[in-house]
């Protein structure tokens, strides 16, 4: 008897556990959500304007953050600098770092449940959210912040069509080539000034019997090829200057045009066997991060990469140190045509939602205090040195700044010809889509130049 | 088998002694087993007492737990009045269905009155259930059929006004006629034509589908809130006096067939569930995909098949443009020339036996492995998403299922055979993302200036190293090759002295690829073997294989994950369906005076064929669907993109819904023929 009301009862369960299984989802995202939207009616939103990090009131109201930052630093500097917030101003922030961020962000805003805060690497993919309507405006308030806070110039790419959806939460300067002085040195090389002795440098390094000249590598999960994109970028600019750099990235220049086909060709013909390092053998597989430890190692000589990339050189890595033989520096990635252009990057964050929590959070992102304190807290992170971490936020306590990083703020500040990353302008499938794929196969050798680059023209939307 | 047999007849003895309710004696065990269970609810407990996500899925599991439970044995509550008690039936049963009607227009803020508050959400399905509860009750008490008429269709009527009345003005549809027109016929004709087909009277179907179509027409394809009370009206008094007619035409049902009901109910309150499941979770999302994949990247204008003909037309799918470097491909040349071989084997079979290819006889290994080598060579000339998937499945279905079987033969009744098994299908243990990251350290390569960490590489570098080496280990390597080519020797020469043709096959081929591979080891041929590289200064260095990302061949070094999972599966159940053949077959054979390998091709093959034809649809289907390997080792970069990544890609990454949609519907239109293929076999041996 007992067995028969056994096998019963199990049809109701079995069905209600497919029943929950499917409702979890909705529960966990919910969870996230509903506490934030019911805030607002318990609360006064906050009026202390530029004083963000002052206590308001949230009710614990939960606010999300998804980006793809997730290397330990990055993730520790911002879970202390949004936890200090949130816990003055009683407001829980989860900050999550996603290696596939590219593709998530996608997935979760189609499925209805966003995060309330994202930060987009690639303005281009900011604005298609925008245009789709996904994204909120900021606030006035947030507005008058960033005014405070930011140039113009860094507020421009959280802009879309006239409506300011981004909040800049970090700079980053991309034309550096990292080098070991020490080894310089002792091979008897100088730093190259300009492209010409650049290459020059390169042939003689890879003539002698001693490290290959560069560090290159491209894997990045689901954005592998982006550091190809820079350096097409980079000789864009260096080759042909800012204006056909501006026709290209909007597409008046095609990528199949002779001009854009050199740049792409350019670096390809400078990543021989003999001029590479790669630490996983072929540069495509090689991870973009896994090219600090050969250069300290002493595999390779120089590596161009942005200022970030000094949070990913091994742990104890000194920086600028002329006392220490391994220590790490940089120089500027010399120009053609000397007229000295720089391309430049960035974190935007901006909100899925309008909450009076949400739009606090955003309100102090966009604040000096957030880009010092996570400075501060990046710096820490690393042990010391450089943090990889750069905000060109106005008001910022300069002597959280180490001399180096110090001085990539005032080449930012200083630049007559300073270009946003050109790929994370286009629209995401390009910038993030064939113009990463077919650069990689390129690289790869799979394919030619000009059919990369007609790929890449017939993938561009509309 | 006889394991199976004895574990069964061993574990039914306790089961009637349950069933027959005797007296449990509870030794040991039983006290283990609550001490294990008590442990498990108490450690749970802990758990959600400590963790808030954990508590709070636990309480939804308890009141998704509790509600479907109350929920099922309530609907079995409800029929079973059913017999006696028809009335009561009648009233619950449709002021429940009122009381849907009233959360589903109420619920979403449609009516007048309705928003938050309890109050005002508990109004509309009151009224909903005391109506139509009402109406239920009182047509079992009236058996007038022009009575009955009356009364349905008047509720009905009231009811219709009352909705449309209360609809907000927000909501009102601007009426377009020829969506009504269109969906009423439509639907009228299928519910007369599905009346017809259960042997009813065609009216009624056709009015309940005219209902249907009207709603369907009126509010599915309107501009909501263009529209006035008037439309309102229409809209919704139409399909509420047809549905309240049709009720009314029908007879109160007499006890027998009051018996019929109550039997049949029970069937819909086991099945309904699941089919609802099936149909919410598979059939609309299935047809919704469909649509969706004749939408353009927002979902807002239809573009007609541009999403399935850019799958043609996309050189990254489909790229047959060197497709005649297959003639100068080495496994194509190969394949030919086995090809070529099998012809001739062939006609001296046909020759002596009557038949040039028959299962077993010596022109099927050259057929079937020449023509493996020939598609394969075709395959490394093209490229593209679609030309990926067909190798994919050529490679992986015809390697798993012969290695299992191969597998299967060669271990059943050896000694160790469990422990051989066990090691073979463990990986069927691993998913498809674990294998995939295992398999990417076993692909790893290092730069070539660094020890390589790769397990593949490692070997390959190393045995460059050792050939193109002078030391004492290329001295010892070079010794014990040539033992076991002089080995290989004797043996070929031992069958071939014997005349056994047939037993020297093996070392024949053992020979010659160990000869080949020593004069080439030794440099006699070439510079030696393995990964190394000599430069133009004499220098020698080592040089890796990029497994995954060299185009095409990437590909077939993501299939071998693929085949070393699935070889286990195949094996597994190819094992148990060579140990069902009765061994009084076989035993037949033998006496007949059939060899080992005789018995094998005539009698054991030809009976485990269905379950070969099993394994390899389901094979087929399964790789088609490939994904997750491709997705870990290379993301469809290196020219390994398969349907299912490349669909990922559109759909999420490039947020092009439509384009996802369609790669996803040629997913299932492809994987289609074989499932219904598979199920039509399942059925004809069930």
């Amino acid at each position: 008897m007992t067995k028969r009301w056994l096998k019963l009862a199990a049809v109701p369960i079995a069905l209600a556990f497919v029943a929950a299984a499917c409702g979890s989802d909705d529960e966990s995202g919910g969870g996230d959500t509903t506490p934030a939207s019911e805030a607002p009616a318990a609360t006064d939103a906050p009026d202390d304007g530029g004083d963000a990090g002052g206590g308001g009131d949230f009710d614990g109201a939960t606010v999300t953050i998804t980006g793809p930052e997730r290397d330990d630093p990055s993730i520790a500097s911002l879970n202390d600098v949004l936890g200090e917030f949130g816990e003055a101003n009683n407001i829980n922030i989860e900050y999550t770092g996603d290696a596939d961020w590219e593709a998530n962000i996608n997935t979760q805003v189609q499925g209805g449940n966003p995060p309330n805060i994202s930060y987009f690497p690639q303005p281009g993919k900011l604005a298609d959210f925008a245009r789709a309507g996904n994204l909120k405006p900021v606030t006035d308030q947030v507005n008058e912040t960033l005014d405070e806070f930011w140039l113009d110039g860094f507020q421009l790419y959280g802009n879309v069509d006239g409506t300011q959806y981004g909040v800049p939460a970090k700079t980053d300067l991309k034309s550096l080539v990292w080098y070991q002085p020490a080894a310089f040195a002792a091979a008897g090389y100088e730093v190259p000034t300009t492209f010409a002795e650049f290459t020059a440098l390169i042939d003689t390094m890879a003539a002698a019997d001693g490290p290959k000249p560069l560090c290159v590598g491209i894997e990045s999960g689901q954005a592998t090829g982006w550091t190809y994109t820079d350096w097409v970028e980079e000789m864009v600019l260096r080759l042909h200057g800012p204006e056909v750099y501006d026709g290209w990235v909007d597409n008046s220049i095609p990528f199949d045009d002779e001009r854009i086909q050199e740049a792409m060709q350019a670096p390809v013909d400078l990543w021989t066997e003999d001029n590479v390092f790669a630490a996983a053998g072929s540069i495509a597989a090689t991870s973009f991060a896994d090219n600090g430890q050969p250069l300290v190692d002493g595999q390779c000589y120089m590596h161009r990469q942005a200022n970030f990339f000094a949070g990913l050189f091994p742990e104890g890595t000194t920086f600028a140190d002329p006392a220490d033989d391994s220590a790490v520096d940089v120089f500027y990635f010399p120009d053609i045509n000397g007229d000295k252009p720089v391309l430049t990057a960035g974190i935007f964050a901006a909100a899925f939602d309008e909450d009076p929590a949400t739009m606090a959070v955003m309100n102090y992102i966009a604040t000096a205090e957030y880009a010092e304190k996570r400075q501060a807290a990046q710096t820490e992170a690393v042990g010391g040195g450089l943090s990889g971490y750069l905000s060109a936020a106005i008001g910022q306590d300069p002597s959280v700044y180490q001399p180096l990083e110090q001085s990539f703020l005032s080449i930012l500040e200083s630049a007559e010809i300073a270009r946003f990353d050109g790929s994370d302008l286009m629209p995401a499938d390009v910038g993030a889509g064939t113009f990463w794929s077919e650069g990689t196969s390129l690289v790869n050798g799979d394919i030619d130049v000009s059919e990369a680059a007609s790929r890449i023209q017939a993938s561009w939307p509309g | 088998m006889e394991t199976l047999e004895r574990t069964d007849t061993s574990g039914e003895p306790d089961d009637p002694i349950v069933e027959a309710g005797q007296p449990v004696t509870r030794d040991a065990q039983w006290y283990l087993k609550v001490v294990v269970a008590v442990a498990i609810a108490v450690g749970m407990l802990y758990w959600a007492a400590v963790e808030e996500k954990i508590r709070s899925t636990l309480i939804t599991v308890v009141i998704t737990v509790a509600a479907s439970a109350g929920l099922w044995i309530a609907a079995n509550f409800l029929f079973d009045q059913v017999r006696n008690r028809w009335a009561t039936f009648n009233a619950i049963a449709f002021g429940l269905l009122g009381a849907v009607l009233g959360v589903l227009l109420h619920g979403n803020k449609l009516t007048l009155g309705s928003g938050s508050g309890f109050f005002t959400w508990v109004i509309g399905p009151l009224v909903g259930a005391v109506v139509l509860g009402g109406l239920g009750y009182v047509m079992t008490r009236t058996q007038d059929p022009n009575q009955r008429l009356t009364i349905a269709t008047g509720t009905g009527l009231a009811a219709g006004i009352v909705i449309a009345v209360t609809i907000r003005e927000q909501f009102q549809p601007g009426l377009d006629v020829v969506a009504i027109v269109v969906y009423t016929a439509i639907l009228a004709a299928v519910g007369a034509g599905l009346s017809i087909l259960l042997k009813h009277s065609p009216v009624g179907g056709a009015m309940i589908g005219a209902a249907i179509g009207w709603i369907l027409g009126a509010w599915g394809g309107a501009d909501l809130g263009d529209g006035s009370l008037v439309e309102s009206l229409v809209a919704t008094v139409v399909p509420a006096v047809l549905l309240g007619a049709r009720f009314g035409m029908t007879t109160d049902p007499d006890y027998t067939e009051r018996v019929n009901i109550d039997t049949r109910s029970r069937a819909v309150i086991f099945v309904g569930p699941a089919i609802l499941f099936i149909f919410v979770m598979l059939v609309v999302p299935a047809i919704r995909t469909g649509y969706l994949s004749l939408l353009d990247r927002d979902s807002e204008e239809f573009v007609d098949g541009e999403n399935y003909g850019s799958v043609f037309t996309d050189r990254n799918s489909l790229d047959v443009d060197n497709w005649t470097d297959m003639f100068t491909s080495v496994p194509f040349l190969i394949g030919v020339v086995l090809l070529g071989l099998a012809v001739v084997v062939g006609a001296a079979m046909k020759k002596r036996t009557g038949r040039a290819v028959e299962i077993g006889n010596p022109t099927v290994g050259p057929l079937v492995v020449g023509l493996l080598l020939v598609s394969f060579g075709a395959f490394t000339a093209m490229r593209g998403t679609l030309i990926n998937n067909l190798w994919w499945v050529v490679v992986v279905t015809f390697f798993s299922t012969a290695l299992g079987l191969a597998i299967a033969v060669l271990a059943d009744g050896r000694r160790g055979e469990r422990v051989a098994k066990s090691i073979i299908f463990m990986p069927m243990a691993i998913s498809l993302v674990g294998a995939s990251i295992i398999w990417r350290f076993v692909y790893l390569a290092r730069d070539t200036s660094t020890e390589q960490t790769g397990v593949m590489n490692a070997l390959w570098v190393g045995l460059g190293r050792l050939s193109t080496g002078s030391g004492l280990p290329t001295l010892i390597v070079t010794v014990l090759l040539a033992i076991c080519v002089v080995l290989a020797l004797i043996f070929l020469s031992n069958a071939l002295v014997k005349r056994e043709y047939g037993r020297a096959v093996v070392p024949a081929i053992l020979t010659v690829s160990l000869g080949w591979f020593f004069v080439r080891f030794v440099g006699i041929i070439g510079d030696g073997v393995g990964g190394f590289k000599i430069d133009d200064d004499g220098t020698v260095s080592g040089q890796t294989i990029f497994f995954v990302q060299e185009v095409p061949y990437a590909n077939f070094w993501l299939m071998v994950i693929m085949i070393w999972i699935q070889t286990g599966f195949s094996m597994v159940i190819l094992s148990s369906a060579i140990k069902a053949v009765p061994t009084e077959l076989i035993e037949a054979a033998k006496i007949d005076g059939a060899t080992e390998s005789q018995a094998f091709w005539r009698v054991i093959l030809p009976q485990i064929a269905t379950t070969i034809g099993v394994i390899v649809t389901t094979l087929i289907v399964g790789v088609m669907k490939v994904f997750d390997i491709v997705k870990v080792t290379t993301n469809g970069q290196f020219g390994t993109q398969v349907l299912a990544n490349n669909m990922f890609d559109e759909a999420f990454n490039r947020v092009n819904i439509g384009k996802g949609a369609a790669l996803a519907m040629l997913i299932f239109f492809s994987v289609l023929p074989v499932m219904i293929f598979n199920i039509r076999k399942m059925q004809q041996e069930g």
